[in-house]
């Protein structure tokens, strides 16, 4: 769009404007409001046309701008005409414009398209409708009924009442075939509307309801007899109609005004904030909340968010994606509201003026996704490890033990034939109980391994086992719900190893054991009331907490001054 | 007459053993079988009095085959038997509709015959 057209624009709107005012104020008498109010309303086509070119020369690419402007000359037309017929007749021609040229700048605000192919159809079809529709009721048209004081109809050519009523009809179906659908598309517009978007359309829409609810009022007024030109409502009704450029322009130059944030972006990001921060700033000096930003990972060939966890950079539904590259370089990627797209210089800007601190946090967040990494790879060695145990016990289960068995079904049976030979009987005896020794052991090593019962029937049947087998007595209070298999393993064990440590260390009378649930959390509570000293660095210990903290958990022993050993520990179980 | 037996368990050797020992303390078995899936079809066949049924089993556990013989036709006396400790099923035994659990370590004909004449 060149400057000249722009001025060009701007000469004749200014013109325009004034010629109206002045035809308004000298020439009318067929319009049945004051001159006053006729003046306001020129006034407000006016501010229509400046604060379409403003809009024009501010988004050159964007079809608000020109749409506006073509309201606000629309909105003149109609003052333009003077007694005279040829302006008249092309006045009333494109009256009726201003109808789907104001349907298609609200459709298509603040971006300017239409979304879909149908919005464009249909608004093709109301400028087609529009226009044809003007020009045959044109021909029809009699300009003496209804307005007797109206210049002549050039374009007049048949005087027939029956034909005039037959087009009337025709145009009112035209009329309701555009509001209808108008209606269900604004609405969808209106809620498919996010973020940005909607926050532009806001005081447009206000605007609008306003001047409408004005206009229905005026509307009753009227048809209740009361006298319009005087009334308030009028005026109330112009006022809120000029709101409405104002509203567009504000809407659409909203963007454009964030523009001036990049400078304190640059500021703000001179500190090398955290990545999570650098998000934040960025998500405030394009103005959407809902931005994501996403660091990319060459090696890895992916998105990472602040957390070093993996972001999908997909455009999807409602959201639209801008990859980063400030020095040709892929540096990261932003997730963020599809209206943002309106301007991609400020988005450029933003992206320069984060590079040094976007590199940054780039590395920050490689290292948190190495450790997020790492310690998805603790767990899943925790997991592994409790598997190759869960097998060693099913090995032991059914090879050695099965064996011993049939070993002692072997020796009963032998003790059956042995008959009076004591010395026999004895001796399968003896070689008997070696065998159930045998079996204990293998038995108990084969628990320590890993208890079937925690597979079949949880942690609370499993504990209640290791409290029988306890020679202190253990007080037990258990939460029966169940937990994935590493969390019921990772606090049998740490069960496990305290009460080892109290039978074999503490001297204590009693043990109490306290497993509940809460905040996403499993807490475990081995309280003894021992002689204390427990050393939080033994092997047994530390390697239990090397197994809870693979779990993202935590795992503390405390000697209180009160005496005996306290172990908690608290496993993430959501 | 003789409590008719078929002895579910994977092991060959346990079998052989079990089935002498219970033939020489009066019972009569009748089969074997060495899954879950061949101790339904010798229920089946051989109309056993008294299953006695390992619980761990290569296809499936003893619950389950239990749980089926008590909807099928035959409804024989099931006693469940494992070289694991009663404890280690839990509640899962309680819950089985079997006659009782004999220990592998306490397998005798006594023990099966003093399950085996409760009422079910």
């Amino acid at each position: 769009m060149s400057r000249r057209l722009l001025i060009a624009l701007a000469v004749a709107g200014a013109a325009v404007t004034g010629a109206a005012a002045v035809l308004v104020l000298l020439a009318h008498d067929f319009q049945p409001y004051g001159p006053a109010e006729k003046v306001a309303q020129v006034a407000i086509g006016g501010i229509w046309v400046a604060a379409g070119l403003i809009a024009w020369q501010r988004r050159p690419g964007n079809r608000v701008g020109p749409l506006m402007t073509a309201v606000g000359f629309g909105n003149l037309a109609p003052f333009l005409y003077w007694d005279a017929a040829l302006p008249f007749t092309l006045a009333t021609l494109i009256e009726w414009l201003a109808l789907p040229v104001g349907l298609h700048l609200i459709l298509a605000f603040p971006s300017g398209r239409l979304s879909t192919r149908f919005e464009r159809w249909f608004i093709a079809f109301t400028y087609a409708a529009v226009l044809v529709g003007s020009l045959i009721s044109q021909l029809f048209a009699d300009s003496s009924t209804g307005c007797p004081d109206c210049p002549r109809n050039l374009l007049r050519v048949n005087l027939d009442a029956g034909v005039w009523k037959v087009v009337s009809i025709l145009g009112d179906l035209v009329l309701i075939a555009i509001l209808l659908p108008a209606v269900v598309l604004l609405v969808r517009h209106v809620r498919r509307a996010t973020g940005l978007t909607r926050r532009a359309l806001a005081p447009v829409l206000l605007s609008w309801a306003a001047a409408a609810t004005c206009l229905a009022a005026l509307l009753v007024v009227d048809a209740l007899g009361g006298k319009t030109e005087e009334t308030a409502l009028l005026w109330a009704g112009d006022v809120a109609f000029a709101a409405v450029p104002v509203a567009f322009l504000v809407g659409l130059l909203r963007t454009k005004l964030h523009r001036s944030g990049v400078a304190d972006l640059v500021v703000e990001l001179g500190s090398l904030p955290p990545p999570a921060q650098v998000r934040d700033a960025i998500a405030r000096t394009l103005g959407d909340d809902s931005l994501e930003l996403g660091f990319w990972l060459p090696a890895e060939r992916r998105y990472v968010d602040a957390d070093g966890k993996r972001l999908e950079a997909d455009p999807r539904a409602g959201r639209a994606v801008t990859v980063l590259e400030p020095a040709g370089e892929r540096l990261a990627v932003l997730v963020h509201d599809p209206s943002l797209l309106e301007d991609p210089e400020l988005v450029e800007a933003v992206g320069a003026a984060a590079s040094l601190a976007l590199e940054n946090s780039r590395l920050q967040a490689e290292l948190r996704a190495q450790l997020v990494e790492v310690r998805a790879s603790r767990a899943r060695i925790v997991e592994a490890g409790d598997a190759e145990r869960r097998r060693l016990e099913r090995d032991l289960h059914d090879g050695a033990q099965q064996r011993l068995l049939g070993i002692r079904l072997a020796l009963q049976l032998a003790r059956g034939h042995a008959g009076d030979e004591q010395a026999i009987a004895d001796l399968l005896s003896e070689a008997d109980a070696e065998v159930l020794g045998a079996l204990e052991e293998l038995r108990a090593l084969a628990r320590g391994i890993h208890p079937a019962i925690l597979t079949e029937d949880g942690l609370a049947a499993a504990l209640s086992g290791l409290a029988r087998r306890t020679p202190v007595p253990v007080e037990l209070s258990v939460c029966t719900e169940r937990m994935s298999a590493p969390v019921e393993a990772t606090a049998y064990f740490v069960a496990g190893e305290a009460l080892a440590n109290v039978v074999k260390h503490a001297h204590a009378s009693r043990v109490t054991i306290d497993v509940t649930r809460a905040n996403g959390n499993l807490a475990i509570e081995i309280t003894d009331d021992g002689t204390g000293g427990a050393d939080a660095n033994g092997a047994g210990l530390r390697g239990l907490r090397d197994r809870v903290e693979a779990l993202d958990g935590h795992l503390q022993v405390e000697c209180p001054s009160s005496g005996g050993t306290r172990v908690t520990a608290a496993i993430p179980c959501a | 007459m003789s409590q008719t037996v078929l002895i579910v368990d994977d092991h060959a050797g346990f079998r052989g053993f079990a089935r002498r020992l219970l033939e020489a303390g009066g019972f009569d078995v009748v089969g074997e079988a060495d899954d879950g899936a061949s101790a339904l079809a010798a229920v089946a066949e051989l109309r056993p009095e008294l299953v006695l049924l390992d619980v761990v089993l290569p296809d499936t556990d003893g619950f389950a085959v239990a749980e089926r013989l008590a909807h099928d036709g035959a409804r024989p006396a099931v006693v469940l038997t494992s070289s694991r400790q009663a404890a280690d099923f839990g509640s899962r035994l309680e819950r089985s509709p079997t006659r009782g659990f004999i220990h592998k370590d306490d397998l005798s004909s006594a023990a099966l015959a003093s399950l085996a004449v409760e009422a079910p």
